[in-house]
């Protein structure tokens, strides 16, 4: 995917530019945002990551005139704030997802993938499936191998963002923000804690473990071998 | 200290003054054109009174009556100066003894020869008694004008007494003014020169200046004890932060000598997210001590809100060997922040997490009691000192035994913050055994109660 990176932190900017490039990225450095506006308004770019305090034009300047423009891809902004009403000026301004730093990149790079996946938008689901993990969203029903299994309604929202991760690695956080609506990091793992809970209920009967812990990051769907 | 021009108590003491001015020259003016027009008409009275008695005496007894009358009158000397003439058409005095010239019929001033006084302006009324007799009766305006000079005189004395009283009044309540405002402003510059704990002084009259000078000693108390909380808190970030730092670079100068290994790099990331961590924490705190947050308060759902905590928390004490239970009231509700709630909830309820043994119950009740909303979390465990209960939401407060649990000491600290941002408190209080925290919040004002449904 071709990202325009704009950050004016040299440092972060090579972190950000060489991780992406790792993951087979194609990676494009702004440096300032008037650059930043430039080179999104020529849209070449699948998705950008802009940090808020750019000098010239500022991250969130950036992105309100990118969508003014008419230009949709994904946009992550990145700010050191991490002030309670940023996150909410931010998603107004018309950024997709907001990630504080210091980040881990595997936290960015989770982040880059969903958005990545969000485009084009979905058509209307009613149903993931993940070997033999059935979940039906209209009746929130979860079944494996045909079996019905007994899910919380919490437990089914973890299930539901793993699966439309599609394989791909959801953080912990990222599982925080959707499921439980929470922008704060509590001191106590209750992420973990739910997904053991479903963990068990899934694998009931000794059925191979489908989720799969990425330590220190979050969780994936195991894919087939 | 302050110049004569620039000075405002000045300006506006002599601008009092020379509104003053004005009005005294402006009521001058009005007295002097008053007493003109009705002195006037007083002299055109009696020269028209006069006038037409000696018509009736020509009339009754012609020129030889008229004459005896008017010598008569000018022997009588009573009247005031008046003078009397008539005239013949070529200009000759025939009686009387007014020096003038034949004048014109009509009201007219006229300038006429006083045999003691010389030259003099007197008032006269001319009238024509028949075709041969002319008649002058003048009277002398020398007393009227007088009486114009001592009006004006009295004004002028009157204004330059004023001006002087007022002049005296400006410089007296300038410099009252000036050295009011110096007191503060000295203070002031004694505060800017580092004296902090120096006051304006109040005097006992409690007027305006001691009004203000009380108000800026509150915002000096404000500023002070906030100079006071950052002092206080920098030293304790200093404090709390060498200790990860200094275990950080021991770790990172063991993983220079041994090659960097991969086992002490990924501790040396974990111990830098924990001061990051502190960091945020700290950041969150001074947030929401600013008070800013306020802006962007809804009512908050707090039954479903704690419901939801409980529910999530619940296994999370049952994976550590202690238990949760809650009673929480239907249709509470706060005007507030969702997420700090939900983060001062979370604190309380992971302090009683991993400040007590395997085995605890904790309980969470929430509860409306008259205006406010009441959230306790309670345990049954060993509790706390009675003596330590009034530090431990102090920042980075720790018990010494738990000094070596993880934790930074700032989660009552939020916890408090959060509650004082609602204008509600914590009460920390011996739950006998145990420890019992309670947020006591306001509800709203217009209270829904009949916002039964979901």
């Amino acid at each position: 995917m071709n990202i325009l990176v704009a950050e004016d932190d040299d440092d972060t900017a090579q972190f950000i530019r060489r991780g992406l490039a790792e993951l087979g990225h194609e990676v494009v450095v702004a440096t300032n945002g008037v650059e930043a506006m430039q080179r999104l308004s020529r849209a070449q770019h699948e998705l950008a990551i802009v940090d808020r305090m750019l000098p010239g034009l500022d991250g969130l300047s950036v992105v309100r005139q990118t969508r003014t423009a008419g230009v949709d891809i994904p946009i992550l902004v990145l700010t050191a704030l991490g002030r309670i009403d940023d996150r909410v000026t931010g998603l107004e301004a018309g950024a997709d997802d907001y990630l504080i730093k210091p980040f881990a990149f595997s936290e960015l790079a989770a982040r880059v993938n969903a958005l990545a996946r969000r485009k084009p938008a979905p058509q209307q689901q009613t149903e993931l499936e993940h070997r033999g993990i059935v979940l039906d969203l209209l009746r929130r029903e979860v079944a494996r191998d045909g079996a019905p299994v007994q899910v919380q309604p919490r437990e089914f929202r973890l299930l539901e963002e793993l699966m439309r991760g599609e394989g791909k690695i959801v953080t912990r956080t990222m599982l925080l923000e959707r499921v439980w609506n929470y922008h704060f990091d509590p001191q106590t793992n209750i992420v973990d804690t739910h997904i053991s809970r479903l963990r068990s209920k899934l694998n009931h009967g000794g059925k191979p473990d489908l989720i799969e812990t990425i330590r220190g990051v979050g969780y994936r769907m195991a894919c087939g071998d | 200290m302050i110049s004569w021009p620039s000075s405002a108590a000045y300006r506006i003491a002599l601008a009092n003054f020379a509104a003053y001015a004005v009005g005294l020259v402006l009521l001058g003016a009005i007295v002097f054109a008053t007493t003109h027009l009705v002195f006037s008409r007083q002299l055109d009275g009696m020269v028209t009174d006069e006038s037409q008695e000696l018509q009736r005496s020509f009339a009754n007894g012609g020129e030889q009556e008229l004459a005896k009358e008017i010598a008569a009158r000018e022997a009588s000397k009573s009247a005031r100066k008046m003078g009397y003439a008539v005239f013949a058409p070529d200009g000759r005095r025939l009686y009387g003894s007014l020096q003038a010239p034949r004048p014109p019929t009509g009201h007219h001033s006229i300038i006429f020869h006083d045999p003691v006084e010389g030259k003099d302006e007197a008032h006269a009324l001319t009238v024509d008694l028949s075709p041969r007799d002319r008649l002058v009766v003048a009277v002398d305006s020398d007393w009227f004008e007088n009486v114009q000079n001592i009006v004006v005189l009295i004004f002028s004395f009157a204004f330059v007494g004023a001006l002087l009283v007022a002049f005296g009044g400006a410089i007296v309540l300038g410099s009252y003014l000036q050295r009011r405002l110096n007191a503060i402003a000295s203070s002031a510059e004694a505060i800017i020169g580092g004296d902090i704990r120096r006051r304006m002084p109040i005097g006992p009259r409690n007027d305006e200046f001691d009004q203000v000078a009380a108000t800026l000693n509150r915002m000096l108390d404000r500023i002070e004890g906030l100079l006071d909380n950052l002092r206080q808190v920098s030293s304790d970030i200093a404090h709390d932060l060498r200790t990860p730092l200094a275990r950080l670079r021991n770790h990172l100068e063991r993983g220079v000598d041994e090659g960097g290994a991969a086992a002490l790099l990924s501790d040396a990331v974990r111990q830098v997210d924990e001061v990051l961590s502190l960091f945020s924490a700290i950041l969150r705190l001074s947030e929401v001590e600013s008070r800013e947050t306020r802006r962007q308060f809804t009512d908050v759902d707090v039954t479903s809100l704690l419901t939801e905590l409980a529910e999530s928390y619940a296994a999370a004490f049952e994976d550590r060997d202690r238990r949760l239970l809650w009673t929480i009231e239907p249709n509470l509700l706060v005007e507030g922040d969702r997420e700090l709630l939900a983060q001062a909830v979370i604190n309380l309820l992971e302090n009683a997490l991993r400040h007590t043994p395997v085995g605890t119950a904790v309980r969470l009740i929430a509860a409306a009691k008259g205006r406010s909303v009441r959230i306790d979390v309670a345990d049954n465990g060993p509790g706390v000192p009675a003596t330590e209960l009034p530090n431990i939401t102090k920042r980075f407060a720790r018990l010494e035994r738990s000094r070596k649990t993880a934790g930074h000491g700032l989660g009552l600290s939020l916890v408090n913050a959060v509650a004082q941002l609602h204008d509600g408190k914590l009460i920390m209080s011996d739950a006998g055994p145990g420890l019992c925290a309670r947020m006591q919040l306001p509800r709203p004002k217009a209270s829904p109660k009949s916002a039964r449904a979901a």
